[in-house]
């Protein structure tokens, strides 16, 4: 093989990998997942579609938090050191755009998702 | 002839991969703000730079009505409370005026933005949470209304020195105000804008979009009660789900009825959709206490008053968590999605 062939074999390829990576991004469906934030950055990712109940320990801005996943598909925070308690009085997240929010710990959880079938929600 | 091949393929790979990708997805901004999180959802035009004027502007009415701000006009005009007029701001002015306009609908009885020396006693603004006595209650209360307030265009006057004002009513609705009024000026426009700030929704797409699903929280039970639709509108909500506390088996939630002095216990969550109409954020905001605070009986006759008047319609869920909706709207059941 030449090498001008050669170079123009890496390049098809190369180019074939980039639509492949393409349509992979545009027609992956994504399962339903849980994205935990504090102060703005990802600490964690849960898959809510797992049948594996786990317990996550997260430190917040002003202390630890325990969040539940329940293996059924939700997601709660059950212990949080804030004195208001919001984070734990909000009802398990489940379905996508649902949010659990501890402002005092800067943490916010949000279930991501297609299958909304709401553009928001009124809370 | 190597090189020119090469840039073909790779120019057609980068187009094919250009046009896979569509247009461009929207951009989610997450903010702390006002005791809340403000989440700015944008598709399309310079959408990163529009979440981050949205927040500027939202920060902006924070500092202009936070009750704790130092730097606030609500602290400064509080300070000089009982000390005559105190300057503010024609736009402070002007929301002042548009709230005590909505508490007038129902004289003051369902919403009064005087009376947070009544919340302090429950520990709302401390968060040090407590069931006050009746007497206190009662004594507190002969103060905390807003009829202790002279407001002009550039000046309000407190009469009692223990009064004080709290915009925290209205001031999540007004912030989407001066956000949907900035979003009709940016150049190029974005396709649609989603604004959640604490559950109160801007629901923007500059009237192309007359579709919007509105998710209800389901105010007991997880997800939804069920969904409307709206054109761009606001939507306000006022529960009693997340802000509050309980004592010896009784829930205190933070909306305090300003005829009692007491949490209101009519309902569970009332949700108000109004027009994009000027101060209409703020309006229904202050609306949704109203509502909240009301009757079955009284939310039917207000609502006549005001539904020619930019309110596009409620959904409420009552104490014993039966639904129903007011004005030409439908509250589609979650189970029939």
């Amino acid at each position: 093989m030449k090498r001008s062939d050669r170079i123009t074999a890496v390049v098809v390829l190369t180019a074939l990998a980039l639509v492949a990576v393409a349509w992979v991004v545009v027609h992956q469906t994504r399962g339903t997942v849980a994205v935990i934030q504090v102060d703005g950055r990802v600490v964690a990712t849960v898959d809510l579609r797992s049948r594996e109940p786990q317990t996550l320990h997260i430190a917040g801005v002003l202390g630890p938090l325990v969040i539940a996943v329940d293996g059924e598909g939700s997601i709660r925070v059950v212990e949080a050191t804030c004195t208001d308690q919001i984070c734990v009085h909000t009802v398990a997240a489940r379905s996508p755009g649902d949010q659990i929010i501890c402002v005092p710990n800067r943490m916010v959880i949000t279930v991501e998702g297609e299958g909304a079938g709401i553009d928001a929600l009124a809370q | 002839m190597v090189p020119v091949v090469a840039l073909i393929v790779v120019g057609a790979g980068l187009a094919a991969f250009a046009a896979l990708r569509g247009s461009p997805g929207p951009v989610t901004s997450t903010y702390f703000l006002m005791d809340t999180v403000l989440t700015v959802t944008t598709t399309g035009g310079d959408a990163a730079a529009i979440n981050e004027q949205l927040h500027a502007l939202a920060s902006g009415v924070d500092k202009l009505t936070s009750y704790y701000n130092p730097e606030s006009e609500t602290v400064r005009v509080n300070a000089g409370a009982g000390r005559g007029p105190m300057s503010v701001s024609p736009e402070y002015s002007a929301l002042l005026k548009a709230a005590v306009a909505v508490e007038a609908i129902d004289h003051g009885k369902t919403f009064d933005i005087a009376i947070a020396p009544v919340s302090a006693l429950w520990g709302f603004s401390t968060k040090d949470f407590r069931v006050p006595a009746a007497k206190e209650i009662s004594e507190t209360l002969a103060y905390s209304h807003s009829d202790q307030l002279t407001i002009a265009d550039t000046t309000v006057q407190i009469q009692d020195p223990r009064a004080r004002i709290d915009l925290g009513g209205v001031a999540k609705g007004y912030a989407l105000d001066v956000m949907e009024e900035y979003l009709h000026t940016v150049q190029p426009q974005p396709q649609q804008v989603i604004v959640d700030f604490g559950g109160n929704l801007l629901l923007y797409s500059g009237g192309r979009k007359r579709d919007w699903k509105v998710g209800i929280r389901d105010p007991r039970g997880q997800g939804i009660i069920g969904y409307v639709r709206s054109g761009d509108a606001f939507v306000a909500t006022s529960g009693d789900y997340e802000r509050y506390f309980e004592r010896d088996g009784t829930r205190y939630c933070h909306i305090i009825d300003p005829l009692t002095g007491y949490p209101g216990t009519l309902n569970q969550s009332v949700t108000v959709i109004t027009e994009i109409q000027p101060l209409h954020g703020a309006i229904g905001d202050a609306l949704g206490k109203v509502f909240f605070c009301s009757t079955a009986e009284t939310q039917r006759s207000l609502f006549r008053d005001v539904q020619n008047r930019g309110v596009v319609g409620i959904v409420i869920v009552d104490a014993a968590g039966t639904q129903s909706t007011l004005g030409p709207i439908t509250l589609v059941p979650a189970a029939a999605q």
